[in-house]
């Protein structure tokens, strides 16, 4: 098969929140499966064009998203060709807002997002923080940090990811967490999210190997620490 | 009235926990400030003639106020420091309050207090510091701090407020240089920083960086060198915002030890040669401050450079312990930077020698233990071994390394005395590196206490 190729958007902007670890983690699971991958960076006033085959956003601060979402809506088009044409595509936090139709600040107005989500996310006072657990049915129990004062809201066509179990999730009252549109997941979990996970990891890798390969499967690995992680943080206080 | 209600409150609470040995460093000050809440203001107003110096900053608060107290003292000139534990506002009423007599008055001609980066708008308001050092802005316990904008917000509305104040500052951290830019008024800016670019080997992995834009406009910046984070040295395409010259500048790193660092600083008025009794060469950071203080309180530059080549061992939030022939040598962990100076400086080489990882989501460590993954865990992953993980996120850690690629051995030990048992077994009278988060630190550094203490030999049996 061909190599992988992952594209990082804003790296340098949207990184605070140990995203790094969900692209370590992605990496490193392709190496485990003997798929080759490319990791490609694109962020503000840099050139996109190509094809790619697994998407990534993180989240950023306030001042960092301001720039990014006007740069984004330069991108719209060829991001919305990759997730509507079934390219998996994680975002968390700052990315899954921007991933949204809007984002209403506090400070800063309105940032518009690219719609990519049903979604629109407002400001609010109250900071959600803390540890969360979550569940769906098909990527079971989901465990991670949460850290965001934005209430995002799902749209009559948006599915959300998962329901709370325990922690605020897409707004702290609806009992929902993130979204998923086609292979696009978008998640308030940071933490990162995907090592605790394997689940959402291979959710991701396995699509992008797929949409090259239909016959292509995960062989299984060893994620008996990854396992014994997520079980612990189940029973985390919030 | 309040005031003398409150400051009795506050020497009655402390004799008490004198009497019962409790370390209570800010409970006097806290009930203090309950009782009359602009004590703090009250306070400065009527002590500290020479005026008062504020340390605040992500990473090497500590270090540089101690260098600071030694620089004060060895400068004759009278102090009170709150060295011995809180830096919120009141720890730093306690302290003041320790050496004050019941009108609240000390015979300090100098107030020096470390202080938390959330309340230094508070404490610089009440007290009005002649001084106010920044070292360095980085993530940090984002669950407590929020993120690092807001914290500089923070600031420039603070030092707006202030009257004839010199801010200290990092040149090669950009958001603390800008704190120094666009400044109105009575304030004054003398800028440290490392123009050597061969002081900082780069690691491959690091992924601590956190202000990478220019503050004012957003606009990417180009970092010529990057030493580690985001600090170095950088300019935007436009050269709109650039690093200031500092006037405190190492202009040559001659030589760096497992003992000490020899480095050339330039100041406004003469060139130097110093030592500097640590290593680490991230410490170079938390001296250049002293240069700043003898100009401010007038001490000659030849005594901070007799203080910076004896300063003691215990500086730097590095420590040596030892139970019978092993060295424990312990680093405390917070954040991203702080862990990978220490792989940095201290790991670079193949030391080999058993590594335990004590990693705790207390609130004083942080909740939130996503910055295990931006350390360069990497980049010591095959020099060390084997681990020996404990602390409540062990698990956090374990994934960390087997996703670093990390291959040797991984001893979880739930019981942090087992750890050290084990790590002495292991080490076979040589060295063991300690890296914990804070209360980590502190039950680990009470255990190898305990150990030596004689009367408690069968504890460790």
């Amino acid at each position: 098969m061909r190599k992988l190729r992952i594209l990082h958007l804003y790296p340098d902007r949207m990184n605070i929140y140990g995203d790094m670890g969900n692209i370590i983690c992605l990496q490193k699971r392709m190496d485990w499966f003997g798929l080759k991958h490319e990791y490609i960076t694109n962020t503000v006033s840099e050139k996109l064009s190509g094809k790619f085959d697994l998407i990534f956003m993180g989240g950023g601060q306030d001042r960092g998203q301001i720039a990014v979402g006007s740069d984004l809506q330069t991108k719209q088009a060829i991001i919305k060709d990759h997730i509507n044409s079934g390219v998996p595509a994680l975002t968390i936090c700052g990315g899954y807002q921007l991933f949204g139709k809007y984002f209403l600040t506090k400070d800063s107005g309105k940032i518009e997002g690219i719609s990519v989500f049903d979604v629109v996310t407002k400001a609010t006072e109250l900071r959600m923080i803390g540890n969360i657990v979550c569940v769906s049915d098909e990527f079971g129990t989901i465990v991670g940090f949460e850290n965001h004062s934005g209430a995002t809201q799902l749209g009559d066509s948006a599915q959300p990811l998962a329901k709370v179990i325990k922690g605020y999730g897409n707004d702290g009252k609806s009992g929902f967490e993130g979204v998923i549109y086609k292979n696009a997941i978008g998640s308030y979990l940071h933490g990162p999210l995907l090592p605790k996970n394997p689940s959402l990891a291979d959710f991701l890798i396995g699509t992008a190997a797929r949409n090259i390969d239909k016959q292509f499967i995960l062989k299984n690995i060893d994620d008996s620490v990854a396992m014994l992680a997520n079980s612990y943080a189940q029973k985390l206080p919030q | 009235m309040k005031k003398t209600a409150a400051i009795l409150a506050a020497k009655v609470v402390k004799s008490a926990s004198r009497i019962k040995k409790t370390a209570a460093t800010a409970a006097p000050g806290y009930l203090a400030e309950r009782i009359d809440p602009n004590l703090l203001k009250k306070l400065g107003s009527i002590n500290f003639p020479d005026g008062v110096v504020l340390v605040t900053g992500t990473n090497g608060k500590t270090t540089t106020t101690k260098v600071l107290a030694d620089v004060l003292r060895n400068g004759d000139i009278s102090f009170v420091n709150n060295r011995a534990g809180s830096n919120l506002s009141r720890g730093v009423i306690s302290s003041i309050l320790t050496e004050a007599n019941l009108r609240g008055f000390t015979q300090a001609r100098v107030g020096l207090f470390e202080v938390d980066e959330a309340y230094l708008p508070e404490v610089a308001a009440a007290l009005q510091p002649k001084m106010v050092v920044v070292t360095n802005l980085f993530r940090d316990q984002l669950d407590r701090y929020g993120e690092l904008d807001s914290i500089a917000n923070k600031f420039r509305q603070a030092f707006k407020n202030l009257h004839s104040t010199t801010l200290v500052l990092n040149a090669d951290d950009p958001l603390v240089a800008s704190l120094g830019m666009k400044l109105s008024g009575s304030l004054k800016v003398l800028y440290f920083g490392i123009s050597d670019k061969s002081a900082f080997r780069a690691l491959q992995h690091d992924n601590s960086a956190d202000s990478i834009v220019d503050p004012f406009s957003g606009d990417t910046l180009r970092y010529t060198h990057r030493y580690f984070g985001h600090i170095g040295l950088y300019t935007t395409k436009s050269h709109s915002f650039s690093r200031p010259k500092p006037q405190i500048n190492v202009t040559k790193l001659i030589k760096s030890s497992e003992k000490s660092i020899k480095i050339n600083v330039k100041t406004t008025t003469e060139l130097l040669s110093v030592s500097v009794n640590l290593s680490g060469n991230y410490n170079i950071y938390n001296v250049l401050p002293a240069f700043a203080t003898a100009q401010l309180f007038r001490i000659n530059n030849t005594i901070v450079l007799q203080t910076l080549a004896n300063l003691s061992a215990a500086f730097g939030r590095t420590e040596a312990m030892q139970i019978d022939k092993t060295i424990f040598d312990l680093y405390l962990i917070k954040n991203p930077t702080g862990f990978n100076q220490v792989i940095q400086s201290f790991i670079q080489k193949d030391s080999k020698c058993p590594l335990i990882l004590a990693i705790n989501d207390n609130i004083a460590d942080g909740r939130d233990v996503s910055w295990l993954w931006d350390c360069a865990i990497e980049d010591f992953a095959s020099r060390v071994g084997p681990v020996i993980l404990t602390g409540t996120r062990a698990l956090d850690m374990q994934l960390r390394l087997i996703y670093a690629g990390y291959k040797g051995k991984i001893i979880t030990e739930t019981n942090a005395k087992n750890a050290l048992k084990t790590a002495l077994g292991l080490a076979k009278n040589n060295r063991v590196i300690v890296l914990p988060t804070y209360t980590a630190m502190l039950s680990l550094r009470s255990l190898i206490n305990e150990a030596n203490d004689e009367t408690s030999k069968e504890f460790w049996q």
